[in-house]
């Protein structure tokens, strides 16, 4: 389904270099999960998916079910099915989840050739996609994340993949920031969205989602490059080791080329 | 009629400018910057209502009557010195109707390296320091009264802190001002530059020891260059039948930070124009205000921060408490300027109307040409709140004492921060001698 | 054509109402002076009075300068070379038109073509229109059926000549005859524009609206509305406004005076969608306009919606006058402001009975190089106890070449009176945007969204028809204001 080849990328604005040659390959349904310290370029990998164009793509390819995708607005991914669970879900003052969800929804729907659906058909839709997550129907009526708690906005982001159902979601630290029950709601609503036709990949820092998530693959980031791959005893590894060890292995990895 | 009334301002300023030619030849350097002036204010109208920057103000109190020059006139005086702060026994200047008095001065707590004195001294020993700041930095463009005061200018203060330097103890600048038969006028300049990495707490005190009309027209300039930091506390307690008109010009560079915190209490008509100019990236300044008057005082704040780079975190709160018949206007202007880029801008007006007679204009201003800013302004005026009283009351205070402690702690949110504990406890003092007089029929009305 | 549609095409579209209609005028000399007057005065067959009104006005207007406060910048209309009457020659030398028949088939078809069909099979249901072509009021829709209920819905006009006694107790008496360089001039050229009359205890049977379209290219339109509700009765009125492009700048100075009686209620709502010129500000309207609503009696309320997109040079201050005690006064505004459009808009309120109210709420939108300033007085005067104001005006700025302006005037003389003013500026940010486009929509999508929220408070205000379509052409107007 997804297919990053070599790919290396920078901030537009200062030309720093930040993905250093990754490769990653997801497959459908698959649950990936991609875990790495701070600042190795999870988030930048997922933003560059997702078509941000603070980040600029100097090298390598990302194909969509074997297409390019590197030359395509946000949006023309989104039709595509890809989504992106942001890590800081923006706030749009005035403007309510249910109006943003059902323009999105039929935007995409007529992209993909399917039907649309009037404002009752939908509002009937949304609101069995609220259970997955556990929230109110107004929910639907309160203006995008606009004084929401962290919890709620994290829960937001996937009662919206929910609704718009994409083919491949990356959740850029979705776990981060939620207590206990609220990360139980959250992975419970993952593995309902997640089925054969899906692909997931959760991006994060802690093993501890992944203890209600199981994923088929874990990588590890370093660096900007892939370090290591591996099962999900790689993520209790890390859990108990830290990343210190693969930091080392890394390095040595990098002086051996030279 | 308005014949007249410009005939009147013509006559105010001609008997004026009569004095002007008797300052010459003491310093060269001073007489340029007073030709200079006077020439100015011949050539710059004196404001009227018609323009939208003096609309709510009369300026007739200070042009129908004449005034002398006040180093002209022979003045007794009491003694003073409970206006001293204890901070600042060794780190003090004290003007006298405008000139310096050496004996009531000292600046023995100084670091050496500071150059500090009076501008007339410094002028006449031909300080290149003095020369190379005076008049640099108050930025007033056509304005008449900046002209005024440099078409005057005799004498004031001078501080140039240098690089690395902190002045520890707060420098006391009292401006004293004398009862007389006769009224006069008086011109004080004042320049601060504090140099990179310094940092020095002024406060700035204006005092009328008597009732009777004059005419006070400080200019004050500083100039704050990378990462120095100056906190400057201005206190105005002219007569209550003086007239205080005011300019204060902040240049601030890099990193540097400047708070201000002026206080308004005397004077029959009094106008504050705080100016603060950034002068590159990365830069903080506070300009607040505190606002007491009554009887039928008028005072006036226009002020103007000016965000001309990127990077500006800038605060204003400023609260007046009106009784009586008295008058409050402000007009808060807060500019950012084209590519200046994440400004972070607060600005406050509150005002409290205490009486039937009294009269609040408030006119807080944003003008922004660059879109990722934060920039909020609020005003409101209103009085206290009845549930509040009603509270304090039922715990057992009496009517008066519940509104003594309401305006207190209004008023009191714009001086906590002031960092000179002696200035904080007289600014108390002064607020509570403020809400006690509101017992006095004749004053609230 | 059904309603929504007909409204889609009044105020969407990129500016689509720009054509111009091929019909034929009346010989009118240019320029103003006391025999220009007099000849306006003369054509449309007015009594003496209406004709010593206009003199009185002209009078007070020659002594008058142009005012130089508003923060706009312009080149002085050239009040010799406009037009103040004119006139479409009518069939068989009539001098209006008795019914559709006597129209003009182009200015039909105009009227067609902007969405607001004048034939009575095709009218918009629940709404009476009164088209306004150039100086005239071409036909008023549904009269018979309002007149059933006691509401008068004529053109100005019409009302001096059948209701001479109303329009001269009230004409003049919120904005007078010399209230402003503008108001002057209209006062002194006004050539037609809408009455309406609810009598006590009445409230209106339909949504009454004024459809103006500025067509000749000489001419300027001097149009001046009159509202009064008696006690207890309520209107609830919409003015819609279109122009074609010319590259010269066409006067628009119009005087809106509403009185409100004991216990009534004014809702006055405007689209205001004049040509705004081209990119580089060539052409376009200059909307010169004076609004003013009096609340005479107790517990009357006015409220004033607008939704400004267009004109080159915006403005206006649609006023309330609290005079009655619990008397309420509303403002919501939402003025967009593109390319070099300027706009200097805001609201007045005159607190003078007790306990009387008001609310503002501003939303100013600048994008390209336009400038967007929000101007607006509050005033408790001291007899006006316990009286309360709250505004709101908020800015968005999209792009880095225009400006947002806020200029609030408070004064309060009155001790148990209370004012709030707040005011912000915020940005659409990139964040958002990517936010949007991520979940599907492209960035244009994404901007109107976003500027549609901003901007809800106000737009909820509107008839509820008119809201979506406003919400539209907010969106179009920014179109591609994001680089």
């Amino acid at each position: 389904m997804l297919e990053i080849k070599d790919l290396h990328v920078c901030v537009e604005e200062d030309g720093t270099e930040i993905l250093k040659g990754v490769n990653l390959t997801i497959n459908k349904g698959e649950i990936h999960a991609i875990m790495g310290p701070n600042g190795s370029g999870k988030s930048t990998l997922s933003k560059a998916v997702a078509g941000h164009e603070a980040y600029e793509v100097t090298q390598g390819d990302i194909l969509f079910e074997g297409e390019s995708i590197l030359e395509l607005e946000p949006e023309e991914r989104a039709h595509l099915g890809v989504f992106l669970a942001f890590q800081y879900p923006v706030e749009v003052p005035g403007v309510t989840n249910k109006t943003l969800l059902r323009q999105a929804y039929n935007t995409i729907a007529r992209e993909q050739g399917r039907e649309e659906l009037d404002p009752l058909q939908f509002e009937d839709y949304a609101k069995d996609k609220l259970d997955l997550i556990d929230m109110k129907e107004e929910f639907l009526d309160r203006s995008i994340n606009a004084g929401f708690s962290g919890g709620e906005k994290k829960r937001n982001e996937i009662f919206q993949m929910a609704v718009l159902n994409p083919k491949l979601s990356f959740l850029d630290e979705t776990d981060s920031g939620l207590d206990i029950d609220a990360l139980k709601t959250v992975a419970n609503g993952i593995n309902q969205i997640a089925d054969e036709d899906k692909a997931v990949c959760l991006v994060t820092h802690y093993q501890r989602i992944l203890d209600y998530v199981t994923p088929d693959h874990v990588h590890v980031m370093i660096d900007g490059k892939i370090a290591k791959s591996g099962d999900k005893d790689l993520a209790v590894k890390l859990e108990e080791q830290g990343y210190d060890w693969l930091t080392d292995v890394a390095s040595v990895s990098v002086n051996g080329e030279q | 009629m308005a014949k007249v009334k410009q005939q009147t301002e013509q006559t105010f300023l001609q008997d004026l400018l009569d004095f002007q030619g008797s300052l010459n030849g003491k310093s060269e350097f001073l007489d340029e910057v007073r030709l200079k002036g006077a020439e100015e204010v011949r050539n710059t109208p004196f404001p009227t209502k018609k323009l939208e920057d003096w609309k709510f103000i009369s300026l007739r109190d200070l042009y129908r009557d004449s005034y002398e020059l006040a180093s002209n006139l022979e003045v007794d005086f009491p003694d003073f010195s409970e206006h001293f702060l204890p901070e600042s026994k060794e780190s003090r200047l004290v003007f006298i109707n405008g000139s310096f008095s050496a004996e009531h001065s000292s600046t023995k707590a100084l670091p050496e390296e500071v150059v500090i004195g009076n501008i007339a001294n410094l002028a006449a020993e031909g300080n290149e320091q003095l020369k190379e700041h005076l008049h640099k930095h108050a930025d007033f463009e056509d304005d008449v009264f900046t002209s005024f005061n440099s078409a005057f200018l005799e004498d004031g203060a001078f501080i140039y802190v240098p690089k690395d330097v902190t002045v520890e103890a707060p420098v006391h600048l009292l401006f004293i001002q004398t009862d007389a038969d006769k009224n006069y006028f008086t011109t004080s300049r004042t320049v601060v530059v504090a140099d990179e990495d310094s940092e020095i707490t002024l406060v700035e005190d204006h005092i009328g020891l008597g009732d009777n009309k004059y005419f006070n027209l400080p200019v004050v300039e500083l100039n704050l260059e990378d990462r120095s930091f100056v906190k400057h506390t201005k206190i105005q307690r002219d007569s209550f039948e003086a007239i205080h008109i005011a300019r204060t010009a902040a240049s601030v560079a890099q990193h540097a930070n400047y708070e201000s915190y002026t206080i308004t209490r005397g004077a029959k008509l009094s106008r504050n124009e705080p100016r603060i100019f950034q002068m590159d990236e990365e830069v903080e300044f506070t300009v607040d205000g505190l606002v007491l008057i009554d009887g039928d005082q008028v005072s006036d704040t226009h002020s103007v921060m000016d965000h001309r780079f990127s990077h500006a975190e800038s605060h204003q709160l400023h609260k007046c408490v009106i009784n009586g018949k008295a008058h409050s206007v402000f007009n808060g202007k807060i500019y950012v300027q084209k590519d200046a880029q994440k400004i972070d801008s607060f600005q406050e007006n509150r005002n409290l109307l205490l009486s039937r007679k009294g009269l609040v204009n408030t006119k807080p201003q944003l003008e922004i040409f660059a879109d990722d800013v934060v920039c909020t302004h609020g005003a409101t005026v209103g009085q206290l709140e009845e549930d509040e009283l009603f509270y304090l009351k039922s715990r057992g205070l009496d009517e008066q004492q519940a509104r003594e402690l309401l305006i207190y702690a209004f008023a009191l949110e714009t001086i906590e921060n002031i960092t000179v504990d002696s200035v904080q406890e007289l600014l108390v003092d002064e607020v509570h001698r403020y809400t006690e007089r509101q017992l006095d029929s004749e004053l609230t009305v | 054509m059904s309603e929504s549609e007909a409204l889609e095409s009044m105020v969407g579209g990129e500016y689509k109402y720009g054509f111009t209609t091929d019909v034929e005028y009346e010989d009118f000399p240019t320029g103003i002076n006391e025999e220009i007057i007099r000849e306006i005065s003369r054509r449309k067959d007015e009594p003496e009075w209406v004709t010593e009104f206009r003199l009185e006005a002209f009078e007070k207007w020659k002594e008058m300068e142009e005012p130089d406060w508003p923060n706009v910048e312009y080149d002085r209309p050239d009040f010799d070379n406009i037009q103040y009457y004119s006139s479409t020659k009518k069939k068989d030398g009539k001098k209006k038109p008795e019914s559709l028949d006597d129209v003009d088939p182009e200015i039909l078809e105009t009227y067609e073509k902007l969405g607001i069909p004048l034939e009575e099979q095709k009218q918009l249901q629940g709404i009476a229109v009164d088209a306004v072509f150039d100086s005239e009021s071409i036909f008023t829709t549904f009269k018979e059926k309002l007149a059933e209920a006691g509401v008068i819905f004529c053109s100005i006009s019409e009302a001096i000549q059948d209701h001479p006694e109303l329009v001269k107790q009230y004409m003049g008496s919120v904005v007078p005859k010399g209230d402003n360089f503008y108001a002057a001039l209209n006062s002194a050229v006004f050539s037609d524009g809408s009455f309406v009359y609810v009598p006590e205890d009445t409230v209106c049977p339909m949504e009454l609206s004024t459809y103006f379209r500025i067509n000749n290219m000489q001419s300027g339109q001097f149009e001046r509305t009159l509202i009064i509700c008696e006690d207890n009765s309520q209107v609830s009125y919409l003015e819609g406004c279109t122009a074609p492009m010319y590259q010269e700048n066409q006067l628009h100075a119009a005087v809106v005076e509403l009185v409100a009686l004991e216990d009534a209620e004014i809702k006055y709502s405007t689209i205001q969608n004049w040509y705004s010129g081209d990119e580089e500000g060539n052409g376009g309207i200059f909307n010169f306009v004076t609004k003013r609503g009096h609340c005479r009696g107790d517990n009357s309320k006015i409220s004033w919606t607008q939704v400004e997109t267009g004109s080159a040079i915006t403005w206006k201050y649609p006023s309330v006058i609290l005079q009655g005690d619990n008397s309420t006064g509303e403002f919501y505004s939402v003025a967009v402001t593109n390319q070099r459009q300027q706009a200097d808009t805001g609201t007045k309120m005159i607190h003078v009975g007790k306990n009387t109210k008001s609310t503002i709420i501003s939303k100013g939108i600048s994008a390209g190089e336009s400038n967007n300033s929000y101007r607006g007085l509050v005033k408790i005067s001291p007899r006006a106890d316990g009286a309360q104001n709250y505004s709101v005006c908020d800015s968005m700025l999209i792009g880095q070449t225009c400006g947002a302006h806020t200029f609030p005037y408070i004064e309060s003389a009155n001790p148990t009176a209370k004012v709030e003013h707040e005011a912000s500026t915020s940005r659409v940010g990139e964040e958002q945007i990517f936010y949007l486009q991520q979940r599907g929509m492209d960035e244009d999508d994404a901007i109107s969204m976003i500027v549609n929220g901003f901007a809800k408070e106000v737009l909820q205000k509107l008839p509820m028809e008119f809201a979506v379509e406003a919400d539209k052409l907010l969106g179009i107007k920014l179109e591609g204001s994001v680089g």
